[in-house]
């Protein structure tokens, strides 16, 4: 039964010859996203300095407040303890995007917290209601924008949030009412396959208008060997005890995070 | 060549594809139909074996040793600590527990690997089937490195069971919630046979076995899915959303709902304070 079945694998595995060598997906309706993709440029969402952000006087002051530190460092990054980016900055790539192009779905797998993404593309309307989250429900669309009978964009719009989210590590801020909407547009740059463009719209409460940013990834084609886990709570150091934060040293001992900062109240410990 | 293979590769995809545009990404005439979101059947727990009761009902086949781990872990959970569960401070759980699916999961299916997505802790598990051998280095995972074949074990053309070895697993793992432990070597195999019942094809079965050295010999044991296909939403879960349980050093504690730390044990010491000022006497 074994060397039957063993057989049948051989045979099947020798008329896939040609199939594995294809990509996954069908290459002929989807462009190739094979590969990793890399950010291009800093972790900031505009690639630069924020500079022309525009946020609203309300929010210009909230983020202000934050990169002060004068709300203490709880707020400042929620990464730091591991909280899920949400969208838009899970985009930021703090690890390399991996792309699975089915007819269905986009799926965007990002190993940082809790980043990846499912981009619908069935054709469903937006639901009536959706429970929601720091990625968001994203319906996408793919378009042939030149006509030559293969899709090269995919539009999403991603809707149905919530929060606290931030554009990147510099505490830029999104509107608490968690109303955001984004719109991408995901291509391939023309002159080269190796670089993959977002134009990425946000539209959010904090904003006096709605704001495109363009990221860029570069493609790194070496085969994977081992895609790498990563596991934020396996190597974060910091703990968050009310609205202060707090890290824990390499002896195990609990240790400010900036000058001055008082001890936890031990008020529940039997003294 | 590669060209010719990849135009002839193109009009097989392109004529398949033709009436169905909802077709599956991978040939669906050669692999079986594992779309769609699999969850735990109603009234499953999340104990590894799904058959018996949480705790000592599950009668793992224990060393010695680990049976007293295991104890240990039981009577520290009777007195409000976490025990041998790592997941509290939202490690995630890692293979084989990963497969418990305390949240759902969607198979995806391609010629070089297998994805499974699985919404709790944000696992991706990735199985290739390219047929590589298991590499001379790789850095140790909670869900550690997967090789999986196709099987066509019936004959008829078409795959029917993904065979899957997983090695290369890092700790701290346990089966399920009470703590049942893996050894600490992490030299875990875990050997899975992954197919769809014959009778129901809603129903996806997992025969797990693990070799460990914490057991006196492999377990195997059956986890199964249901699954859904109409108007299938998926959820988010943060592990770290609104999770008050801290770790300091290597003891637990818990975070009150008006935000000050608190023991879990009846007794339990405070944590050092000295690189605070304020706390010195």
């Amino acid at each position: 039964m074994v060397s039957r079945t063993t057989a049948a694998f051989i045979a099947l595995t020798a008329l896939f010859g040609m199939a594995s060598a294809a990509h996954a997906f069908d290459e002929a309706k989807y462009p190739d996203l094979s590969g990793l993709w890399h950010r291009i440029g800093p972790d900031r969402w505009d690639g630069a300095s924020n500079r022309d952000a525009p946020l609203t006087p309300e929010y210009r002051a909230i983020h202000e407040k934050v990169r002060k530190n004068e709300a203490g460092n709880m707020i400042a990054d929620p990464m730091l303890t591991c909280q899920a980016p949400g969208m838009p900055r899970v985009m930021q790539a703090y690890a390399p995007l991996e792309f699975i192009v089915t007819p269905d779905t986009t799926h965007i797998l990002i190993e940082n917290i809790h980043d990846s993404r499912r981009i619908h593309t069935d054709g469903r309307p937006w639901p009536g209601e959706a429970d929601p989250s720091f990625r968001g429900l994203s319906i996408g669309q793919w378009q042939d924008s030149d006509g030559d009978g293969r899709s090269d964009t995919l539009v999403v719009e991603t809707r149905h949030f919530q929060g606290p989210r931030y554009f990147d590590g510099s505490g830029l801020p999104l509107h608490q009412d968690n109303n955001t909407v984004i719109r991408e547009r995901i291509f391939l740059d023309k002159s080269n396959q190796d670089i993959l463009v977002d134009e990425i719209t946000v539209t959010d409460g904090a904003l006096t208008k709605p704001w495109t940013v363009t990221k860029t990834y570069r493609r790194d084609r070496t085969p994977v060997v081992n895609h790498r886990e990563t596991v934020c709570a396996d190597h974060s150091n910091h703990v968050a005890i009310g609205e202060e934060m707090y890290v824990v040293g390499p002896d195990g001992n609990l240790a400010p995070t900036r000058p001055g900062q008082s001890a936890p109240d031990l008020r529940y410990f039997p003294r | 060549m590669l060209l010719r293979r990849s135009a002839i590769a193109g009009a097989l995809a392109a004529a398949l594809c033709a009436a169905c545009t909802v077709a599956f990404a991978a040939d669906d005439s050669k692999y079986p139909e594992w779309r769609g979101q699999w969850r735990r059947p109603p009234g499953v727990g999340i104990q590894w074996d799904p058959t018996k009761a949480l705790g000592p009902a599950q009668q793992a086949p224990l060393t010695s040793e680990y049976q007293k781990v295991f104890e240990a872990s039981m009577a520290d959970q009777r007195a409000g600590g976490q025990g041998g569960d790592p997941t509290y401070t939202c490690i995630p759980p890692g293979m084989p527990r990963a497969m418990t699916v305390v949240f759902p999961m969607d198979i995806i299916i391609l010629p070089e690997a297998t994805y499974i997505i699985i919404e709790y802790s944000n696992q991706v598990r990735r199985i290739y089937t390219d047929g590589r051998d298991w590499p001379k280095e790789a850095e140790p995972a909670f869900l550690g490195y997967s090789i999986g074949k196709w099987v066509d074990e019936n004959g008829d053309g078409k795959y029917d069971v993904l065979e899957v070895e997983t090695r290369g697993m890092k700790g701290p793992r346990s089966f399920d919630a009470s703590g049942l432990p893996l050894h600490v070597d992490n030299d875990t195999v875990v050997k899975e046979r992954i197919y769809l019942d014959k009778s129901n094809r809603d129903v996806l079965i997992d025969e797990v076995t693990t070799i460990d050295k914490a057991l006196t010999k492999p377990w195997t044991v059956t986890k199964k899915y249901v699954r859904e296909t109409k108007n299938v939403m998926w959820f988010e879960y943060n592990c770290t959303e609104n999770n008050r349980h801290v770790q300091i050093g290597k003891d637990n504690f818990y975070v009150s709902a008006d935000g000050f730390l608190m023991p879990v044990r009846k007794g339990q010491a405070p944590p050092d304070l000295k690189y605070f000022k304020d706390a010195q006497p």
